[in-house]
């Protein structure tokens, strides 16, 4: 499928494309996380780091297969937001925030002293493995698992996190479980990601997944809206695709990227789609007559 | 109804954006033709390397308007095309993409760092596309393939050189070394220091190391201090080595720094003022004083257009330039794949960095290797050491 799809796109777009696709991947964990159970992570980039080195470790020095190594990437960035979560998951807002950061900080400084990992210099020559129809169909799967999670009984339960924890936790939501398990699942995207981004890749350092890296993230969540899938897989592509297509304005272009998202969050606030779910857009469609009639 | 209306518009317009903006872009670049040869330019313009990148550009913008005004290439006018690439391993990866798929480049000039080379290359490589990195140098980058290359002094060629002369020259047997754990580009020196030492005969009589980014050095000077060490090499880059000279002087010894190109940059000399005065050493391919005729031809083109004094990368920027216009005007051709062999056989080419001839495996070995050092707050040409070719 690959081959056939790379005769008729060129492989600068199917090398966006790409990237737009880990980027999803990446912003639908953190929304996870954020958008919708409403605790402010700041180091997501430190989760794809381990999903990103464990993949490349196991390929380069193990010769694991790739799905396997992929497999335990997200498995082992999932483990590690199970530990950080239990004690960190206890603090709110700007203190959660910070303890993010400085474990993200943690995960760098361990990998640039990290033997296995090439210290500073990073890890150089893993196989090209990802390729566009893996990662076509594992954004469709990420979407399907994320969008039932979230229609769930359990995804109203994370909703209501958010919304106020203490009167969810009076209507019986283990709000601590549930938010363990939501930064968990996070990181074990973050972690699919980094293993599809190491492969796309093919050279992964410690700066890669620095502070600001989380921070871009944060903005994909943040800018398509947080808690709506599609406005996630928007603000995704959005953040992906706009740094590209600046490129018309060369020397200026970083100016203009700024320029562009203080714009969109003075007039969309909520994000592009604040929480906008796939069934309120057929729901809004449907109500569309009634309010037109009251006003 | 009014809201449902605004969203559904500000929704539209992104939509536009994002498919009527890559669309111009193509536009752009169907007009190219046969007729314009392009070559890619590759180095960051902004963040934390852009001191490498942007002399690189200005370089290599000087070598292609005098290509042009000579004629161009095979009566074939020269294009460069300049994008930044953040010194970001993704951002490389897309614009060497972008350079082979949309502008269809020939020839990549870049990048100066070692990672981000390995990056592009492998694209390159796989798309038969020559790539010239005019500072990659670290390990394992034209092992990658044949349309790999470089045109930088390489530390495995310039460290015994210099182990050779701080011992020959100077009679320093006893040797301290300081890397510094963070930085790809120490960790990456030192055992090279260390082999020339040991296989030359001398003594290492410390090692310790530190972190890019701290500032307070006086634990390792005080061992330093102890150690009887005669020279400290330092593998690490230009701020850390004058705040470590700084504690040097506080603790009131006597001790010369010596170190690799990173310790290239004009901060140096403004941290370290009098206490890195003649104090620091350092080898690199590129030196602006006792020039030969073609880097005085230079730097007179050079200082004209810019107003500013080239360093090292506007050099090897330059000479990359030129060296691949030699190889297709050598190959009567601009195909990748005919004139990258012509560009494999370059030997002896005299550039404004010193002369340059590759070894079978496409290495460079650059001659002279130029020592410098700290005199009256600029840099100084200290010694010229001629490297053999083995």
């Amino acid at each position: 499928m690959d081959a056939w799809f790379a005769q008729y796109v060129d492989a600068y777009y199917l090398r966006i494309m790409v990237l737009i696709g880990i980027n999803i991947i990446l912003a639908l964990g953190l929304n996870l996380i954020t958008g919708v159970t409403g605790q402010l992570s700041m180091g997501h980039a430190g989760f794809m780091s381990i999903g990103a080195y464990t993949a490349a470790i196991l390929t380069l020095h193990y010769g694991t297969s790739f799905v396997l190594a992929l497999l335990s990437g997200s498995l082992m960035a999932a483990f590690f937001g199970f530990i950080i979560g239990i004690p960190t998951l206890r603090l709110e807002g700007d203190y959660l925030a910070m303890v993010t950061i400085g474990f993200a900080e943690i995960i760098r400084v361990f990998f640039l002293n990290f033997e296995l990992g090439g210290k500073a210099v990073g890890l150089y020559g893993m196989q090209q493995y990802t390729t566009f129809s893996m990662v076509f169909i594992l954004v469709i799967l990420v979407v399907v698992l994320n969008w039932q999670l979230l229609k769930s009984r359990y995804g109203r339960a994370l909703y209501a996190i958010r919304e106020n924890e203490i009167a969810a936790e009076a209507c019986g939501v283990n709000t601590t479980g549930m938010k363990v398990a939501a930064f968990t699942m996070g990181s074990f995207l973050a972690g699919l990601a980094g293993g599809l981004y190491s492969h796309y890749m093919g050279y992964i350092a410690p700066q890669d997944f620095g502070f600001m890296r989380s921070i871009e993230i944060l903005n994909m969540v943040v800018l398509g809206g947080m808690g709506s899938i599609p406005g996630v897989m928007l603000g995704a592509a959005v953040l992906t695709v706009l740094p590209e297509m600046l490129r018309i304005v060369a020397d200026y272009r970083l100016l203009f990227y700024g320029a562009l998202l203080v714009i969109l969050m003075i007039f969309r606030p909520n994000g592009i789609m604040g929480d906008m779910r796939l069934y309120d857009l057929k729901q809004r469609l449907r109500t569309k007559e009634v309010k037109t009639c009251r006003s | 109804m009014y809201k449902i209306r605004n969203k559904s518009i500000a929704l539209l317009l992104i939509m536009a954006l994002l498919f009527i903006i890559p669309g111009c872009g193509q536009k752009g670049s169907a007009g190219s033709s046969e007729d314009v040869i392009k070559l890619g330019f590759l180095g960051a313009k902004t963040g934390p390397v852009a001191n490498y990148g942007i002399p690189g550009e200005k370089g290599m913008k000087l070598a292609i308007e005098e290509l042009n005004a000579k004629g161009g290439i095979l009566g074939k006018k020269v294009e460069g095309i300049y994008e930044d690439n953040k010194g970001d391993s993704a951002e490389i990866a897309s614009i060497a993409t972008k350079y082979i798929t949309r502008d269809k480049v020939v020839a990549m000039v870049g990048d100066p760092c070692t990672g981000l080379t390995k990056v592009a290359a492998d694209i390159a490589q796989k798309n038969g596309v020559v790539i010239f990195s005019p500072g990659a140098t670290g390990p394992g980058v034209v092992e990658i393939g044949d349309y790999v290359f470089r045109n930088t002094l390489l530390d495995v060629f310039a460290v015994p050189a210099v182990v050779d002369w701080m011992m020959k020259e100077k009679g320093w047997t006893n040797f301290a070394i300081i890397t510094s754990l963070n930085n790809g580009y120490s960790t990456a020196l030192t055992p090279v220091f260390k082999e020339a030492i040991n296989k030359k005969g001398g003594k290492i009589v410390l090692e310790d190391s530190i972190n890019d980014g701290e500032t307070d050095f006086t634990a390792q000077v005080t061992k330093l201090k102890r150690s009887g060490a005669d020279v400290l090499v330092f593998t690490g880059y230009y701020t850390e080595a004058a705040l470590i000279m700084n504690e040097v002087k506080k603790q009131n010894f006597d001790i010369t720094l010596v170190g690799g190109d990173g310790l290239y940059g004009q901060d140096l000399a403004k941290l370290g003022k009098d206490a890195v005065e003649e104090k620091v050493i350092f080898y690199c391919g590129f030196s602006s004083d006792q020039p030969s005729p073609e880097t005085e031809a230079f730097l007179k083109k050079y200082r004209e257009k810019y107003g500013e004094e080239p360093d090292m990368f506007s050099a090897q920027y330059y000479d990359a330039v030129m060296i691949l216009a030699k190889a297709m005007e050598d190959a009567k051709s601009t195909d990748p794949k005919v004139f990258k062999n012509e560009l494999a056989k370059l030997k002896d080419y005299l550039g404004v960095s010193g002369k340059t001839t590759f070894l079978p495996n496409r290495e460079p070995v650059k001659s002279p290797v130029c020592l410098i050092t700290v005199k009256d707050g600029k840099f100084k040409l200290l010694d010229k050491i001629e490297v053999n070719v083995q």
